[in-house]
């Protein structure tokens, strides 16, 4: 099966705007998931009303949102192309900024849960042991929690390859730039006599999805068997 | 020497306390939920308390008025944990050099090898916490604190998981880290004898107070002490062990001046001071002594109290120290007793059980090897 440049630039641009998403949301994921694990404070449950949004509301709506804020009159875009010439309104950078608060809340609950799982008696006793907070973060948290920081990034790199509507609607469906493999699937689909090249991309979206899926679950296993001595 | 003067109130749950830990071994004795944890955790900078002052040394731990708080890992004070608390994701051997990592080498007490050895546990090296049992984890946890380098040592319930024959392999370690190490202890437990193998020096706490510190038998001399139900210390004595009678099955001990016969326990000498404790449903009374009974010890006395509401009747006797007695309604009613009567209280040698643990442990800690290990220094 040969790949036109178009299908190969397609997929070449989801992989980079899925890893960007990973690598951009893991830092805030992992923190916003262990503050929400850890600790009790007032406006709690207004932040996680906020963080959920992205999974109850149609995408459409999210990626207009962003298109007003981060757009060339918009707040965040005009304060970014004044402050560092950065424009992210139809680009692939925009791309990955849609995926990102699409699969946030994601990788948020993988965390979170995952972090409430470590025993704070743990904690305890690294501080007893002489080991300041962020020592204990890094020593004990972190590392206890990894399988499911692991799952996190898988699912919100899933989200991220399958993420259509916000995307389209905040970065338009251009070629080279923005056209992910969803959005090269749907322009096929809506011209008439491309069916083969639909096909194949249907094909690699799978192949895609599985490598994913096979290498997260043997990473997982991994982390898991390290973490319980076995 | 470590000071507390604190109050914690939680709701339902208060503590005020007011107690001083000396050098050496101190027992914190008391039943589940009277407070004890949640002292050693103020100790360890775990929970902070609502007012009053915490000092170690000299060194102010904290201190509600002047809002000073040091924060856990710079107290540098060692805790072991009932259910040891091992790092799973840690090799044995990465558990044991966690605290000793984080120690600025100067600070340093001990070395690996010589905890290792003093514990027992190089063949675990190399494990993961999860395979080892539940002995070797409290005494890896042991090992893990001591390699911290503290200044003293909380341990909380450390054998309250592990089971009668596994506490007693373990006891002996503690003993010998008391030996060898010098280092200043608070040793919490509900169970007396356990505390009593490793000390003497006990402090008592019941629903949130600090009831006494000191030695136990000048414990027992205080009455407000033997009658708190809380500590169940009621018919607790001090014994002074006088002689063995082998053929006999039973040995000899003095309580105020009396003579006991006591369940026979050839590893304890004479001179030994040890504590005996009889179930009051186990104390019969008698109008006057009783002539041919295979009963051996007959306590006079004179009654203090009577409480006939229930099922049974709690009698108060004064027999040097007050001994309590449950026997039925029909037997008071025959007996027809009254406040003030002199009555004989009745005790079988057998019924009688003794608080320091018996005869194998005490074995099995001579049996150990008593070789004294070279610390890199010693700690006083």
């Amino acid at each position: 099966m040969m790949l036109t440049e178009e299908e190969i630039s397609a997929l070449l641009l989801s992989l980079k705007v899925s890893l960007w998403c990973v690598a951009v949301t893991l830092p805030p994921g992992v923190l916003l998931g262990w503050v929400l694990a850890r600790f009790q404070f007032a406006g709690k449950a207004v932040i996680e009303a906020v963080l959920h949004m992205p999974l109850v509301l149609p995408p459409v709506v999210i990626g207009y949102v962003l298109l007003l804020a981060f757009g060339a009159n918009g707040w965040l875009g005009y304060w970014l192309a004044e402050l560092f010439d950065i424009r992210v309104a139809f680009t692939w950078k925009g791309a990955a900024i849609a995926s990102a608060v699409m699969g946030f809340p994601l990788m948020v609950r993988a965390v979170r849960l995952s972090m409430s799982l470590v025993d704070p008696r743990l904690e305890l006793a690294a501080s007893t042991l002489g080991a300041g907070r962020l020592r204990v973060f890094l020593t004990i948290t972190l590392p206890l929690a990894a399988p499911g920081i692991l799952t996190g990034a898988i699912l919100s790199f899933a989200r991220s390859l399958g993420e259509f509507g916000a995307t389209i609607t905040f970065v338009g469906n251009i070629e080279g730039e923005t056209r992910t493999l969803p959005l090269a699937l749907y322009t096929y689909t809506q011209t008439p006599g491309m069916d083969e090249p639909a096909v194949r991309l249907v094909l690699i979206s799978l192949a895609v999805a599985l490598v994913a899926l096979v290498a997260s679950e043997i990473l997982g296993r991994r982390a898991e068997s390290r973490l319980l001595g076995e | 020497m470590l000071s507390l003067d604190v109050d914690i109130n939680r709701g339902r749950f208060r503590l005020e306390a007011r107690v001083e830990f000396e050098e050496g071994v101190s027992g914190l004795f008391g039943r589940s939920g009277s407070g004890k944890s949640t002292l050693l955790n103020v100790i360890a900078g775990v929970i902070d308390p609502d007012r009053g002052r915490v000092v170690l040394d000299g060194e102010t731990l904290f201190d509600s008025e002047k809002g000073l708080c040091v924060p856990s890992h710079r107290r540098r004070i060692g805790f072991v944990f009932q259910d040891s608390q091992l790092f799973p994701h840690y090799t044995v051997k990465g558990n044991l050099l966690y605290g000793w990592k984080q120690t600025p080498p100067r600070e340093r007490r001990f070395k690996l090898d010589d905890v290792v050895d003093l514990l027992a546990i190089g063949h675990l090296l190399d494990s993961h916490p999860r395979r080892i049992s539940g002995g070797e984890k409290q005494r890896v946890a042991l090992g893990r604190a001591l390699l911290a380098s503290p200044r003293m040592l909380l341990l909380d319930e450390p054998l309250a998981a592990l089971d009668q024959s596994l506490k007693e392999q373990i006891l002996p370690f503690m003993r010998r880290v008391r030996d060898e190490l010098g280092l200043p202890m608070v040793y919490v437990s509900h169970s007396l004898p356990e505390i009593l193998y490793l000390t003497d020096q006990l402090t008592l706490i019941a629903g949130g107070r600090i009831l006494g510190s000191g030695p136990l038998h000048t414990l027992l001399d205080a009455e407000q002490i033997r009658s708190e139900d809380r500590l169940g210390l009621d018919n607790s004595l001090a014994v002074t062990i006088e002689s063995h009678d082998a053929e006999g099955g039973c040995t000899f001990g003095i309580f105020q001046g009396r003579r006991l016969a006591l369940p026979f326990r050839s590893a304890l000498m004479p001179g030994d001071r040890v504590y005996v404790s009889v179930h009051r449903t186990e104390v019969a009374l008698g109008k006057s002594f009783v002539e041919g009974l295979s009963i051996q010890n007959q306590l006079p006395g004179r009654i203090v109290s009577i409480d006939s509401a229930g099922d049974s009747v709690q009698i108060v006797a004064d027999v040097g120290v007050l001994l309590r007695a449950e026997i039925t309604q029909r037997a008071y009613r025959d007996m027809a007793l009254r406040e003030g009567d002199a009555v004989n209280c009745l005790i079988k040698a057998t019924s009688f059980s003794y608080l320091t643990l018996d005869e194998g442990d005490e074995k099995a800690a001579r049996s150990l090897d008593r070789s004294v290990i070279e610390m890199t220094s010693q700690v006083h």
